[in-house]
């Protein structure tokens, strides 16, 4: 007799796969439906879990794509990438990096940028919470001690990069947008910042500089260092604005200062 | 205090498109019940919702994917999230599903079906002594519904179910619909199946809607619960007693009314049935 485990590997390689060996050692009984049919219930309630899990959280592509695109590309995105959690909420993270190389999506450059747009406002939507920086010990801070400060951005901040307009892509492809939904995708590339503050996930455009400088502290670089590479991706770049911009808007929520300057981490 | 017990009343299956308007119309319904794993999250605003729902009414944690019956080890990262969870929530029942989901590491994330076995039963009580443990109480299990059964089955579904309940000491849940869909898919007697159970260890029922377009049914939970699966409610309640009975609905779910309309029949033939016993 067949251990759970080789039943269970048979019955997996009999829905996924269409594996016909596999269905047979099932040895399925009763009722006057094949076995093949009963296995092809199963094969399309797991295909359609993943479907309707993969729309929740690539809503945009999906409707740049259409159903039945959408549906194939799942299909292959599925049995080339095994889900390894129980929660099915949190699949698809590789989803832009198999749209990147699915022959029918070729003429869809812009698609894989789209779908990692979708994911950080997914992972944004579910990152921690966390308490605004505390702004007082931040201006304890000796000036002589500024340019070591390592900053934290809040959990949810994600950076997205693209060489095409993924955000107007984005927002023309919304349920309730209205009026004009074609975008030249000569227009340019967007440098997009996603985070989630007391309203919800929200996406803004950067400028070069605030890019490189919220780049550079997301990598844990010291403001010295982030300011010298802002200042150099955007002559003039007005450090100070931008800075009080993201304390204010919580991208920045907490700091760590160099020993034996006084500080703390928050 | 959150409430340790489900009230014996009817509640339903809480699904975003209903939040915000539970949030503020507070409706009178017994009790809530979640799917865990849409709050295995870090933060952000689902968990807030659902502390704040918290606050009024009774939850249950309802899980979709821990995989009981697998022949892989428990996961355990699963568990832990689904620990986190209810030390946060201090949910008033925690269940799961008599199925398994995962084969060699690679989820299927579906409710799929087990041989009624020996050797399936020992594991899957391995494995819910294994979770009740680490929560620190006992969790309910929930009979699925199947498409198809196999060939090594060496016992009925109900033997099978009664034997998890009687070997590990948790809890059942009820699918009176399951039980209905799988009656008519499998060729067997309902009524064997609830006489098989013994009432004490049901602590909640489930009511949903099948689909009957293809050919056979499946449960998808996407419509109001039949008229034999009514019939059969009544019967389970009359002899398990009246119990926490849910109203299910994951598929085109409609609007709130027509959740709380079945919750409202429900709760009628709970208090029927209580007046009976009295």
């Amino acid at each position: 007799m067949q251990s759970l485990r080789e039943l269970q590997r048979a019955f997996c390689a009999a829905t996924l796969f269409g594996d016909t060996t596999a269905l047979a050692s099932l040895e399925l009984v009763g009722g006057s439906l094949q076995a093949g049919a009963r296995i092809e219930v199963y094969r399309n309630n797991i295909l359609g879990n993943y479907r309707k899990a993969l729309a929740a959280t690539y809503p945009v592509v999906r409707r740049l794509v259409g159903e039945s695109f959408f549906s194939a590309a799942v299909e292959h995105f599925v049995l080339g990438h095994p889900s390894t959690r129980g929660d099915v909420n949190r699949y698809g993270g590789e989803f832009a990096m198999f749209l990147a190389s699915y022959a029918p999506a070729r003429d869809l450059a812009y698609l894989p940028d789209v779908a990692r747009l979708e994911w950080a406002i997914d992972q944004a939507n579910i990152a921690a919470d966390a308490a605004p920086i505390d702004v007082d010990a931040l201006a304890g801070v000796p000036i002589a001690a500024q340019g070591s400060l390592r900053f934290t951005l809040h959990p949810s901040v994600r950076l997205v990069v693209s060489a095409y307009p993924i955000l107007r892509i984005w927002r023309v492809n919304q349920p309730d947008s209205v009026g004009e939904d074609r975008v030249d995708l000569g227009e340019g590339g967007d440098a997009l910042l996603v985070r989630r503050g007391s309203g919800g996930v929200s996406i803004e455009r950067l400028g070069e500089g605030e890019r490189a400088l919220l780049a550079a502290l997301a990598a844990n670089t010291t403001l010295a260092d982030a300011t010298a590479g802002a200042t150099e991706a955007e002559p003039g770049f007005d450090l100070a604005a931008a800075l009080r911009r993201h304390v204010a808007g919580q991208t920045i929520v907490g700091f760590l200062a160099p020993p034996p300057a006084r500080g703390k981490r928050t | 205090m959150p409430a340790t017990q489900l009230p014996v009343s009817a509640g339903i299956g809480l699904r975003a498109p209903h939040l915000t308007q539970i949030r503020t119309e507070r409706p009178a319904i017994g009790w809530l019940e979640v799917h865990s794993e849409n709050y295995f999250v870090d933060g952000g605003p689902a968990l807030a919702a659902l502390d704040a729902i918290r606050s009024d009414y009774a939850v249950s944690l309802h899980g979709v994917g821990l995989s009981l019956g697998s022949a892989d080890a428990l996961d355990r990262a699963h568990l832990s999230k689904l620990k986190r969870l209810a030390d946060r929530i201090e949910p008033a029942a925690v269940s799961e599903h008599l199925c398994w989901g995962h084969v060699d590491g690679r989820h299927l994330n579906d409710l799929l079906p087990l041989p009624f076995t020996e050797e399936a039963l020992e594991i899957l009580c391995d494995r819910i002594d294994k979770v009740q443990a680490a929560l620190g109480r006992a969790i309910l299990v929930e009979n699925v519904s199947a498409y198809l059964r196999f060939g090594c089955d060496a016992m009925a579904e109900w033997e099978f179910v009664a034997s998890v309940a009687s070997r590990t000491g948790c809890k059942l849940l009820f699918d009176v619909n399951n039980v209905y869909v799988n009656a008519v898919n499998h060729g067997f007697d309902p009524r064997a199946y609830l006489e098989a159970i013994p009432a004490s260890a049901v602590a909640e029922i489930h009511l949903a809607g099948f689909d009957a377009s293809g050919a056979c049914l499946i449960d998808n939970h996407g419509s109001r619960a039949a008229p034999p699966v009514w019939a059969l409610y009544r019967e389970s309640i009359e002899r398990f007693g009246p119990k926490p009975t849910l109203i299910e609905w994951d598929t085109e779910i409609p609007a709130l009314d027509v959740l709380l309309d079945e919750a409202a029949k429900a709760q009628r033939m709970l208090e029927a049935c209580d007046a009976i016993a009295a």
